[in-house]
């Protein structure tokens, strides 16, 4: 079994899995806002 | 502030300060002194590298900034998860790799000395006068509680950081930044929780972001494109993306930070977690300002935040020109609020018409109120002599009027705590570039570990020492969090440049870089000056020209085989 890289955390399976969470964290995010600025203005 | 703020106030500095001496006894050569052994795990990178960038501004100008300007500012942070993936895969790797004390002495292995020292001096340079800003902040708060004047306090903060951080080395700072971004996230909940209790009893959470959110005040998502805009999506995700990966990849107040990790992988997961965490907690900064706002909807605010001015011109001739000021003020904001709590009235029955129009009225009540505000500034600007901005002053005149006995002292420790996390990193940073990048290299190559220790601490002082004379003109500056960010701007993508151009393009030489470097650095003052375009478009245009330039200098004056790339 291949050994997990040092600082890898358990829920992903590689740096790249960890970058595209990354990511989307921040396309969710730019959704939320836009979702709250539409809600309140 | 009352006794009871006083205690919790001086306990808590007492335990951060007392608690990084005790984590710094270790510390007798240069490796643990400056970047603790390389030894530390992900979460202390990630916290420490958070307690460096939220500075004393961020708590302070940014909820000042939500009440004026909106939230928008939120979107300046969007490029920071995309620049931490690209820090994770490039700049790590390669810094660790090398084993370095100091971005800068990556450049010399890629280029050559003079570009090294270069970058060494344009990082000194806006480090120590963005630095300058920060202990400004937290002189102000002392200045204006205390009643003492900007050069006294500005002293008192810069000393008392500079004690800390003379004494403590970098393994000292990452402990104490744990501390410090948990007493930090606890005071602010606290303080929007209060923010929210005491609106009054008709109005919820929902009804404040309504409240807010009709006065322009949620507006934390702006997709139009244009330059002249400093915060919408696009200048966030582009400008920001370049801004944030020259201050994480090139400050060495920020790489001092990761290279302490114990492995590539724990540097790595800390920028991650910081990836994923900093836009949230950002944007609940805002939130308290835009709450803080609310509040003020149903409380009379001060014309003007700053007591100092004002206490000034009720002295003066112009007192009676204030008088009339607040008067007005006064009767504008009774207005405003029988109609906010009509708004509110038609929120809750869904009358749409209703609600279109009362925004309307609010919207223009409130751009008057802008205006008197202004005029407010300037007659306070004509009576001192100096020019009266308040938007630092918004929170911490709230905190102060209406929190309870102890949390003031908790919230002013967060500021204070917040200051001391990003100058300590900062002083640290400045004293490590001039040690290790000029002393040790150029001057005095074959001393002991001993001796350099000793020369960084002496450094350490004397750039304090250059950072509290900055900070006693900080005043000139209007809201701080953007000087800051506006002279970062200036720097940051020209250093950026640099360091692309030794990552990506193996056929760029030394000579084309630096030359390459001169010219776009040359070319970003002129267009800030010129005001050809926002500031955050300035990381682009910088990091984009020193390639450019570099590119068309080497083609057209290349440096002979074997010299460009050398070192890789």
């Amino acid at each position: 079994m291949k050994e997990r890289e040092d600082g890898l955390p358990p829920f992903v399976n590689s740096w790249r899995q960890l970058y595209a969470l990354i990511i989307a964290s921040l396309i969710l995010l730019i959704g939320l806002f836009y979702w709250f600025t539409v809600t309140f203005q | 502030m009352n006794w009871l703020d006083w205690i919790v106030l001086f306990l808590t500095l007492i335990l951060i300060v007392g608690y990084g001496i005790y984590q710094s006894r270790k510390d007798r050569t240069i490796s643990s002194y400056l970047l603790a052994d390389r030894s530390l795990p992900w979460y202390h990178i990630t916290l420490s590298v958070m307690a460096t960038q939220a500075s004393a501004v961020t708590f302070l100008s940014a909820p000042g900034q939500a009440y004026t300007d909106g939230m928008r500012f939120v979107q300046f942070y969007f490029g920071l998860p995309l620049a931490m993936v690209v820090l994770c895969v490039t700049f790590i790797p390669k810094f660790h790799t090398f084993n370095l004390v100091t971005a800068y002495e990556f450049l010399e292995k890629r280029f050559d000395l003079r570009t090294r020292g270069f970058t060494s001096f344009l990082f000194l340079l806006q480090r120590g006068l963005s630095t300058g800003l920060s202990i400004y902040a937290p002189a102000l708060i002392l200045s204006s509680i205390l009643g003492w004047d900007i050069l006294y306090t500005n002293l008192l903060s810069g000393f008392g950081v500079l004690i800390y951080t003379v004494t403590g080395g970098a393994r000292a700072l990452s402990y104490t930044h744990l501390l410090q971004m948990g007493i930090v996230t606890l005071g602010m909940f606290l303080a929007g929780y209060m923010v929210v209790k005491m609106l009054p009893p008709e109005i919820s959470f929902g009804d404040a972001l309504h409240v807010a959110g009709k006065m322009g005040k949620t507006n934390a998502i702006d997709f139009t494109f244009d330059l002249s805009n400093r915060y919408n999506v696009w200048s966030g995700i582009i400008g920001g993306f370049f801004l944030q990966l020259s201050y994480f990849g090139t400050d060495q107040s920020q790489v001092g930070r990761y290279l302490t990790g114990s492995s590539i992988g724990q540097s790595r997961l800390g920028l991650a977690m910081n990836g994923l965490l900093k836009i949230p907690m950002q944007f609940l900064i805002l939130l308290v300002g835009a709450l803080v706002f609310a509040f003020y909807q149903f409380e009379t605010p001060p014309l003007h935040f700053d007591k100092v001015p004002v206490g000034k011109i009720q002295e003066s001739a112009l007192a009676g020109e204030y008088e009339a000021l607040e008067q007005k003020h006064l009767a504008l904001q009774e207005q405003k609020r029988a109609d906010v709590l009509r708004l509110n009235a038609a929120l809750d029955n869904q009358q749409q018409s209703e609600i279109d129009a009362l925004r309307s009225t609010l919207s223009q009540s409130e751009k008057e109120l802008q205006q008197l505000r202004k005029e407010a500034s300037d007659l306070l600007t004509r009576a001192t002599g100096t020019t009266a901005n308040d938007v630092n002053y918004i929170f911490l005149r709230f905190i102060t009027d209406y929190l309870p006995a102890g949390l003031v002292g908790l919230l002013i420790a967060v500021i204070l705590l917040a200051c001391m996390g990003s100058v300590a990193s900062a002083y640290q940073s400045l004293a490590s570039t001039t040690i290790v990048d000029f002393y040790k290299r150029i001057f005095a190559k074959d001393k002991s570990e001993v001796h350099y220790v000793k020369a960084s601490r002496w450094a350490t002082i004397l750039w304090g020492l250059f950072c509290m004379v900055v900070a006693q003109y900080a005043s000139k500056f209007g809201s701080m969090i953007e000087a800051v960010n506006v002279l970062g701007s200036l720097f940051y993508g020209v250093i950026l440049g640099i360091f692309l151009a030794a990552f990506y393009f193996r056929r760029i030489g030394a000579r084309a870089v630096f030359w390459g470097a001169v010219l776009g650095e040359i070319f970003v003052v002129i267009s800030y000056v010129k005001e050809l375009t926002a500031f955050l478009w300035l990381n682009l245009i910088g990091c984009v020209l020193v390639i450019l330039f570099a590119w068309i200098i080497e083609k057209i004056w290349p440096e002979r085989t074997g010299q460009a790339g050398a070192g890789e």
